[in-house]
């Protein structure tokens, strides 16, 4: 499964995805509460398969058949083109974090197996 | 034992105790997910009667059976998270107002 020498804290991957967000110019989630839900998830998949495994997403736990889902995953563009925000809420575009509405669940766009 | 027993039977639900308004309320959620924990806050919230599982913490076989039983029985793709009530009504992501109008809510 290809874990980690070193677990990843919650403060690691709270780094990870506010230097992600600056970096590509997007929001985050606006609801504390809720972003932290979304921080430990990701923590929790991290340390469980190695990678940064998407938290809203079932994973086959092998990077190579979860590749498309690591975060950011590779449907994160295409969802904040559609809906402002990427399938978990957790990244936001400027205009859709600007509005100061809510993500809500969005269909999920990978392909099925 | 056909598919459907073997599965129910092997799965350990967490059962949450409230209004019985449905037979059965079954929500398959994802333990690291906003919108899973957002759809079981609702169910609690609203005091309804549910039980849950999470699959991301069932080994890989008995998660793929599972996923492709739910995908056949219910003809839905399988996202999470994905609510069955009494067996035919099936919601699938955490949308408030689609969640009020299964529950009849205002």
């Amino acid at each position: 499964m290809g874990k980690l020498e070193k677990e990843k804290s919650i403060d690691d991957v709270k780094t990870f995805v506010t230097m992600v967000a600056e970096k590509q110019g997007w929001g985050l989630h606006p609801d504390e509460g809720f972003l932290e839900i979304i921080i430990d998830g990701l923590a929790v998949n991290c340390n469980r398969y190695g990678y940064y495994a998407c938290p809203c997403r079932d994973h086959s736990g092998l990077r190579e058949n979860d590749k498309d889902l690591i975060c950011p995953c590779d449907y994160c563009v295409p969802d904040q083109k559609d809906y402002g925000h990427c399938y978990c809420g957790l990244y936001l575009t400027r205009e859709f974090a600007a509005a100061g509405t809510m993500p809500s669940s969005i269909p999920e766009r990978r392909p099925e197996d | 034992m056909n598919m459907e027993q073997k599965i129910k039977d092997n799965l350990s639900f967490s059962e949450e105790e409230g209004e019985k308004l449905f037979e059965d309320v079954t929500l398959y959620a994802l333990s690291t997910c906003g919108f899973c924990k957002q759809a079981i806050y609702f169910l609690r919230r609203n005091k309804i009667q549910f039980r849950f599982v999470y699959v991301d913490q069932l080994d890989l076989d008995e998660k793929k059976e599972l996923k492709s039983w739910l995908k056949e029985k219910y003809s839905k793709s399988v996202s999470f998270p994905y609510l069955v009530v009494d067996d035919c009504n099936v919601l699938v992501g955490f949308k408030e107002d689609e969640w009020k109008n299964t529950f009849s809510m205002k």
